[in-house]
């Protein structure tokens, strides 16, 4: 039985970047009642690359670690680099998430792409 | 050492000092089978053993010792009453698949025996439980059938502790010429129980809930005839139940029954005082917070509180990292955070089920272990909250 590693317990007792960005470039919402969760991520984004992510979120110990370290990966990236951003390599980051926590971890990757569609679309 | 606050007794519960005493010889020196006690004086030592645990266990229950038979604990117990009777009552008086009732909050154990009799054919009824947590006894009348077999209501609930009106609902099943079987796995040495007060034909319990240890429990049978053997094997339990006595097992599981039923009145005060504590300091400190279940029925060991605006899995994790450790559902599904299927039988919606932990206070229980969660808990919402 898998379980969680002591980088992701960290990053969740400690987790960055909570909150909202004030006048954002692009915002993603999930709601979904059966995983409980209730998520919002913003970012501002600024000549082509984000300069910044904050979120806010009621879920999982998973899903709350893994924006955490999504929040401090995504300042710098370029759009396309953001969106190669997925489950395995922020899995890596927190030194290997339980893969039964996946499907509810994968909920921050899934809000960073609302966001980028939400600042595509009003860019566009 | 940092500080551990056990709050999950329910699940299991440490072994008691003078319960493994008892049980240490019986690994090494006294190792004989008591199937031999005939020839052997060794053996001997072993039987004299196991019934004299027998005696114990019947004592705490209030039956005869002959109608305990021992088990490697409740979901065996469990499975084999669902499917012993069900088969046998099918097979040899109505010459037809029988009807099982029982109640849609009822441990896996009785869930997935129940699910396995209706794929081979049997009839099953779920009876549903409302807000309170207790089973209404008109609701069991009126899902009786003429094939109805046996009715099978645990005592008080794993996840809730609500207590239910098991006299009453025996009732219903003996006059519609059903069986009644309770599973008192929750029940057993924390509240008082008697197989002739609740009016039952069969009890489960399980030694690892009261102090002793795992992988042993009982089956209380009031009539031998009336079920199939579950484990086919030699002439052990009367031919009830085969395999080799698991001796040690039984020996401590006697000793933790003795114990239990010596406690048993000072324990039920002490913890009823200590929980409503609890529940009374995290409902002043903590708001938008509220009990699932009937707060007054309910057995003396058990709080499942609902928070809103959390989910229970990173705040049973936040708890573990300061030492207390508590439950969501129950201890069995671990992996996948899942909603209590308790919780939402009781009509609690998913959100409701997911913000919801219970604390199970236990012997080893303490004024300072419920001051100190009572203390740190408060603190791990605001944080959880705080995210939101």
């Amino acid at each position: 039985m898998d379980k969680y590693s002591r980088a992701t317990i960290r990053e969740f007792m400690s987790p960055s970047n909570i909150g909202y960005i004030d006048d954002p470039s692009g915002t993603g919402h999930i709601t979904d009642n059966a995983d409980a969760v209730e998520l919002t991520l913003s970012i501002r984004v600024e000549a082509g690359r984000i300069a910044d992510a904050k979120y806010r979120i009621a879920g999982c110990t998973a899903l709350i670690a893994t924006l955490s370290v999504l929040s401090k990966e995504l300042p710098g990236k370029t759009i396309d680099e953001a969106l190669a951003l997925d489950m395995p390599y922020l899995s890596g980051l927190l030194e290997g998430l339980p893969e039964s926590k996946w499907r509810c971890a994968g909920y921050a990757v899934q809000a960073l792409h609302l966001a980028i569609e939400d600042y595509q679309s009003k860019t566009s | 050492m940092e500080r551990i606050v056990y709050l999950d007794n329910a699940a299991t519960t440490p072994v008691d000092a003078a319960v493994l005493d008892e049980m240490e010889p019986f690994f090494t020196e006294r190792f004989a089978n008591p199937m031999t006690y005939m020839h052997s004086s060794a053996g001997d030592v072993a039987h004299t053993a196991v019934e004299e645990a027998r005696v114990r266990v019947a004592s705490l229950i209030g039956s005869n010792p002959e109608q305990v038979v021992f088990t490697s604990g409740g979901t065996e117990s469990d499975n084999w009453v669902l499917k012993g009777t069900v088969e046998r009552t099918s097979r040899e008086r109505l010459h037809k698949p029988g009807h099982l009732v029982t109640a849609e909050f009822e441990h896996h154990a009785i869930l997935h025996s129940a699910l396995a009799l209706q794929r081979q054919g049997y009839e099953v009824t779920f009876v549903k439980v409302g807000r309170s947590g207790i089973v209404d006894p008109d609701d069991v009348r009126r899902a009786m059938r003429p094939t109805t077999v046996l009715v099978s209501i645990m005592h008080a609930n794993n996840e809730i502790g609500t207590i239910q009106p098991i006299a009453d609902i025996a009732r219903v099943a003996h006059e519609h010429g059903a069986l009644m079987h309770t599973d008192a796995v929750q029940t057993a040495a924390h509240i008082p129980l008697d197989v002739n007060t609740l009016e039952v034909d069969f009890l489960s319990l399980s030694g690892h809930k009261f102090n002793g240890p795992k992988g042993v429990g009982i089956l209380f049978v009031r009539d031998h005839a009336a079920l199939y053997p579950f484990i086919d094997g030699g002439g052990q339990e009367w031919g009830l139940r085969g395999s080799t006595h698991n001796v040690p097992g039984i020996v401590g599981l006697g000793k933790a029954a003795q114990l239990g039923k010596e406690r048993l009145p000072g324990e039920l005060e002490r913890l009823t005082t200590l929980r409503n504590m609890l529940f009374d300091k995290l409902s002043a400190r903590i708001d938008r917070i509220a009990a699932n279940g009937d707060m007054k029925q309910r057995v003396p060991q058990n709080l499942n509180i609902r928070i809103e605006g959390i989910d229970n899995e990173p705040l049973l994790v936040a708890m573990n990292e300061a030492g207390i450790i508590a439950a969501g559902g129950s201890a069995c599904n671990a992996e996948e955070t899942v909603a209590s299927h308790v919780l939402t039988s009781i009509g609690c919606d998913l959100k409701e089920a997911k913000s919801s932990i219970r604390l199970s206070l236990g012997y080893v229980t303490t004024a300072k272990d419920v001051d100190y969660a009572a203390d740190v808990i408060p603190g791990l919402v605001k944080f959880l909250r705080s995210m939101a």
